[in-house]
């Protein structure tokens, strides 16, 4: 694992905030993650950043709270993330997977409304640290790969975004590029 | 012959706007050939199609392939086993072009770089191409690094270096996107639509559905119309 120390503070942000209920705060910690793991694709790096993301956006939102299964899900991922501190605290990277993997796994057990709810959280979880990467850089087939998301979702998601409008990815000129376009269709 | 190579993004961009009959009518207007690589076929139909969001479209381009609009490199006795290792080749090398922290930064996967090594492949045999993507970061790469380093220090906060001796590789590739080939469509009267913003509409919508231009740049082609 890279930028562990990053790790750690993020995943203790995230278990305050579970206790305080208040996911507001997590967003922003999350996005920084990111940014170390635009240099590192370090697939730690990014697991916890989309975790923490999804976490910070489900205990925002007051209305899956009465949902049947909530406090059974909310105990596994107040458990699991006082696990994975620890994990890393003891330097057991093994086990810290394990209980990363846990809180993605437990909305399995999950039904009903709920669970399409959570899925559905870190499904977009997963697709907004992904377009966050290739704002970075890094290409969107690298950053579907490294978030596990097809290059279909990414690129709607990438095209309502204000990406394309930056003034460093201007290159090639139009003109050119459309005398290129015609001159293959042997078109003037 | 000639040949336009088809990235991922460029036949997304397609795809979601359900514009399939429009790839068709550019093929039939194209001396040459639409080709896509296996690594490419991987991204756009092999792996969406065995999701439920976008199986539909997997189907379609699946078509494509099947009705001969979309074909493989085999159509120019190239090698799919030589394409996959020469992809390998320019991936490895092209994610040690740019350096930060004293670690190279990978930027580019096997589907894009598959389209690099295709294109080199078919100029060898002197076959006349250009690849066709919509992806940003290719684009930057292939037609301007300086403002890919720039982007990369800008967003990840650290001096970024660019390896301009193993660079050299990377130059004169020939890039088009989607909108260029709507453009082609529009210019030939082959867009059905026949509203005076059909053009602007047609740009737009493969913005939106992930090709990296700028308003700034539709306006442009737009007024190239006028």
């Amino acid at each position: 694992m890279q930028e562990k120390e990053n790790v750690l503070r993020i995943l203790q942000e995230t278990k305050k905030a579970i206790e305080e209920d208040d996911g507001g705060k997590i967003n922003k910690l999350s996005n920084q993650t990111i940014n170390t793991a635009s240099l590192t694709q370090d697939p730690d790096n990014i697991a916890v950043a989309v975790v923490a993301y999804s976490i910070g956006k489900i205990i925002e939102r007051e209305n899956y709270k009465p949902l049947k299964g909530w406090d059974e899900f909310h105990k596994t991922i107040s458990l699991s993330i006082k696990n994975s501190i620890e994990d890393i605290k003891k330097n057991d990277e093994e086990k810290f997977r394990k209980d990363i993997e846990l809180i993605r796994n437990s909305i399995e057990n999950l039904s009903g409304k709920l669970k399409f709810y959570i899925q559905e959280v870190f499904r977009k979880a997963s697709i907004n640290k992904a377009s966050k990467l290739y704002e970075h850089g890094i290409s969107m087939e690298q950053t579907a790969k490294l978030l596990g998301v097809t290059l279909f979702e990414l690129a709607s998601y990438v095209g309502q975004s204000s990406a394309s409008e930056i003034p460093e990815n201007k290159t090639l000129s139009v003109k050119p590029r459309i005398k290129l376009a015609m001159s293959m269709f042997e078109l003037k | 012959m000639k040949a336009i190579i088809f990235d991922s993004s460029t036949l997304i961009s397609f795809a979601m706007n359900g514009l399939f009959e429009e790839i068709k009518k550019l093929k039939e207007i194209f001396n040459g050939k639409f080709l896509i690589t296996k690594e490419v076929k991987y991204e756009i139909i092999d792996r969406p199609i065995n999701t439920k969001r976008f199986e539909l479209e997997a189907m379609r381009i699946k078509k494509l392939l099947e009705e001969k609009i979309l074909e493989f490199p085999s159509v120019f006795e190239l090698n799919e086993e030589e394409i996959s290792k020469e992809t390998l080749n320019i991936m490895n090398s092209a994610n040690k072009i740019f350096w930060g922290r004293s670690r190279e930064i990978r930027l580019i996967d096997l589907g894009e770089s598959s389209c690099l090594a295709l294109s080199r492949m078919l100029d060898k045999k002197g076959i006349k191409n250009a690849i066709a993507t919509d992806e940003r970061t290719i684009r930057l790469f292939l037609e301007k690094p300086e403002n890919l380093t720039k982007l990369l220090e800008k967003k990840m906060k650290i001096r970024v270096t660019l390896n301009q001796k193993d660079y050299k590789f990377f130059k004169e590739f020939k890039i088009i996107r989607s909108t260029e080939l709507i453009y082609v469509l529009y210019k030939k009267g082959l867009i059905e639509l026949k509203d005076k913003n059909a053009l602007d509409a047609f740009l737009y919508a493969m913005k939106f559905k992930g090709c990296a231009i700028s308003d700034e740049e539709i306006e442009e082609i737009k007024r190239m119309e006028k």
